[in-house]
C-alpha cells in the first residue's frame, strides 16, 4: 500500500507540533520515522491511521483520502504503549484483537499460533500479559498487529526493551513482510535501526529535517553513520 | 461488538480485585449498614399508666415495661429524667403513647405497640420532636442500594475506560472496522451484564440474607438496579475522557457521586430550601433511589414508576449518545 502525505500540519493548543509533512511511502517498503521523543513521530503515525484530525493538509492510502473505516482492517497498528489487556492471556489478547477484525475459529488459531511461535511466545500463549516481561509484551503486541495480515503495518517504537537478539529476529521478521509486499511505517529514536529500513526521515520540532532513501543517507553522512547526519543537520537547522 | 462484550467478561474473571469491587463491596458496606443501622438487640423501656394486664403482657415479650400509679404530668420531661423510652397510657378515649423523637430505639416501641393494639383499639402516639426519618436500615435500603450501585459501577466503568486510553487498547479498537457505536454498546452491554449480576445479588442479599423488607416485587427493583447501572457505566465512560489516568477518575466522586447522594432521598427533597431540591432531575440516581423506594416502600409496581423508569432510560440514552460523540472527537476515521 502506498501513502501519500502532503501538507500536514497540527497544532496542540497553541503549539505546533507538525508543520507542513509532505512525502510518499511506497509499497513494499520499510520506512523509518526518527526523531527524538516529542519530535512529532506518534502524532503523524495517529494522522496516518485517521485516529488523528490534521489541522490542515491530507493522507491517501492507496489513493483512498482518509480516514476511511473500509481500509482500516488492511492496517496493521502496533501503539507504543503496549495495547494490551492485562487480566487476559496472552492467547485471549490475540483472540479479541483478531475478534474486531472477524477473524475467528480454525483460522484465528492457524494465524495465532503461526504468529506466536515467530515472536517465540508459543509455551506462553497462556501467560497471563500482567505476568510477562517488558519484552514479551513488545512481541505480544506486535503479534496482535499482525494477526489479520495487514497489507499496511504501522509500528510506534516497536523494539523499545528488547533485547537485541530478540531485536533482531523482529527486524528479520519485518524485513520478510517486506518481501512478501506490505508496506512498513516505523518509528524509532534508536538510529541503528535506520540501517534496517529501506527510507528515513528525520523529525525535529514538527519539521521534516532530513528524507531519503537510507543508502543516500548514509552517501550524505561520507559513509559515517546516520548518526552524525543527524546531529549535521540538526546544527544547521539551530544555526538557521 | 461481542468480541468487546466477551473479552469484559473474561477479563473480570481474571480480576479477582475487580469481581470484588464489583461484587463483594457492596454486599459487605450494605452488611456493615445493616448491624450499624439494623436490630440491635436492643429492649427499650416504657412506662406503663393505667394499661390493662393483658397490654402490658403482650408488650412485655418485646419491651422491658414498669407499671406506674400517676399520670406523669410532663411525659416528655419524665422519660428523659427517668432515662427511659417512652411512657404509654391508657383511658377511655383509647392508647397514647409518648416518644422523644422518631428513631431506631422509639421505632422497635412502635412495633411492640402496633402488634398490641392488633384488636382495634384506638392508638395514638404523641412525639417531643416530630421528624418525617424512620432511621431504620429498612427504611433507607433504597438509597444504599441505589447508590452503592451507582458508585461501584461508575468508578469500575470509567477506570476501565481510562485505562482503554492510557494503554493505547482504545487505539487498536478504532483502528479496527468496529464503528464507534459498537465500541460504546459493547462497553455497555459488557458491564451493564456485570452490573446485572451485581445488581440481582445485591437485591437478592438485601431481600433474603439482611430480610429488609419489599413492599413490592424483587424483579422490578432488579430492573431499576440494571437501568441505574447502565446510566453508571454511560456516565463512567463520559467522565473518563477529563481524565487523565485512573486517579483522576477517583477525583470525580466528590462532585459526581457525592451531590447524587444528597439528591437520593436521604434527605426529603421538599425540605431543601431555596429551590435547590429541583436539581434533583438532573441526577441518575434520584430516579433510581426514588423508583425503588416506591417498590420497596410502598410496593408500587411498574406501571406506578413509569416517571422514574423513564428518566433512566432518557439518562442512559443521552449519555450513550454523548459517549459516541466524545468518541468521534477523538479519532477522525
Amino acid at each position: 500500500m502506498e501513502i501519500v502525505i502532503e501538507g500536514i500540519t497540527k497544532k496542540f493548543k497553541e503549539q505546533s507540533v507538525l508543520e507542513q509533512i509532505s512525502f510518499v511511502m511506497e509499497e513494499g517498503s520499510i520506512h523509518c520515522l526518527l526523531g527524538a521523543s516529542g519530535a512529532g513521530k506518534t502524532t503523524l503515525l495517529r494522522i496516518i491511521t485517521g485516529a488523528l484530525k490534521a489541522d490542515s493538509g491530507s493522507v491517501r492510502i492507496d489513493n483512498i483520502p482518509m480516514p476511511n473505516r473500509p481500509i482500516l482492517n488492511k492496517i496493521g497498528f502496533m501503539p507504543q504503549q503496549d495495547g494490551l489487556y492485562n487480566e487476559l492471556s496472552v492467547y485471549d489478547n490475540l483472540r479479541f484483537f483478531a475478534g474486531i477484525q472477524n477473524l475467528h475459529g480454525k483460522e484465528f488459531d492457524k494465524k495465532a499460533l503461526e504468529l506466536l511461535e515467530i515472536v517465540d511466545l508459543l509455551k506462553d500463549k497462556n501467560k497471563r500479559v500482567s505476568h510477562c516481561s517488558g519484552g514479551m509484551k513488545k512481541r505480544i503486541s506486535l503479534a496482535a498487529a499482525l494477526i489479520h495480515s495487514p497489507q499496511l503495518l504501522i509500528l510506534d517504537e516497536p523494539t523499545v526493551g528488547i533485547d537485541p537478539v530478540l531485536r533482531r529476529q523482529i527486524w528479520n521478521y519485518l524485513k520478510d513482510l517486506k518481501k512478501q509486499g506490505k508496506t512498513l511505517v516505523v518509528t524509532t529514536h534508536v538510529m541503528d535501526e535506520v540501517q534496517n529500513c529501506d527510507y528515513a526521515a528525520l523529525l525535529q520540532n514538527g519539521h521534516i529535517l532530513v528524507k531519503d532513501s537510507v543508502e543516500n543517507l548514509v552517501q550524505m553522512a561520507n559513509g559515517g553513520n546516520i548518526e552524525e547526519l543527524f546531529f549535521t543537520n540538526n546544527s544547521e537547522e539551530g544555526k538557521n | 461488538m461481542t468480541a468487546i462484550i466477551v473479552r469484559i467478561l473474561r477479563q473480570i474473571r481474571n480480576d479477582f480485585r475487580s469481581l470484588a469491587l464489583l461484587i463483594i463491596a457492596p454486599i459487605f458496606i450494605l452488611t456493615l449498614l445493616y448491624f450499624l443501622l439494623g436490630d440491635s438487640g436492643y429492649i427499650p423501656k416504657i412506662d406503663a399508666y393505667g394499661l390493662p394486664d393483658a397490654y402490658v403482657n403482650t408488650l412485655s415479650e418485646s419491651l422491658t415495661v414498669t407499671s406506674i400509679d400517676q399520670l406523669p404530668a410532663e411525659p416528655y420531661t419524665y422519660i428523659t429524667e427517668h432515662k427511659i423510652d417512652g411512657v404509654i397510657t391508657a383511658d377511655t378515649s383509647g392508647i397514647t403513647l409518648y416518644l422523644i423523637e422518631n428513631n431506631s430505639k422509639t421505632a422497635l416501641v412502635q412495633k411492640a405497640l402496633s402488634q398490641m393494639v392488633k384488636g382495634g383499639v384506638e392508638s395514638n402516639i404523641m412525639y417531643q420532636y416530630e421528624t418525617s426519618s424512620d432511621n431504620q436500615l429498612d427504611s433507607l435500603a433504597y438509597v444504599f442500594l441505589g447508590v452503592l450501585a451507582f458508585f461501584f459501577v461508575f468508578i469500575f466503568s470509567g477506570v476501565s475506560f481510562v485505562g482503554e486510553r492510557s494503554q493505547q487498547t482504545l487505539d487498536r479498537m478504532l483502528l479496527s472496522p468496529l464503528s464507534k457505536t459498537s465500541i460504546i454498546l459493547g462497553y455497555l452491554i459488557g458491564y451493564g451484564i456485570l452490573s446485572g449480576v451485581q445488581s440481582t445479588i445485591m437485591i437478592l442479599f438485601a431481600k433474603y440474607v439482611l430480610h429488609l423488607s419489599f413492599s413490592g416485587s424483587v424483579l422490578t427493583c432488579i430492573l431499576i438496579m440494571v437501568l441505574l447501572s447502565f446510566c453508571a457505566v454511560a456516565c463512567g465512560t463520559l467522565l473518563s475522557i477529563f481524565a487523565q489516568n485512573q486517579f483522576q477518575m477517583i477525583q470525580f466522586i466528590p462532585i459526581i457521586i457525592v451531590p447524587q447522594i444528597f439528591f437520593s432521598g436521604l434527605i426529603p427533597i421538599d425540605t431543601i430550601p431555596y429551590g435547590i431540591g429541583r436539581l434533583c432531575y438532573i441526577f441518575p440516581v434520584y430516579y433510581g433511589c426514588h423508583a425503588l423506594k416506591d417498590v420497596m416502600v410502598y410496593g408500587y409496581s411498574i406501571m406506578d414508576i413509569s416517571f422514574y423508569i423513564i428518566g433512566l432510560v432518557i439518562f442512559t440514552t443521552v449519555l450513550f449518545a454523548a459517549n459516541i460523540v466524545a468518541l468521534k472527537q477523538e479519532g477522525a476515521s
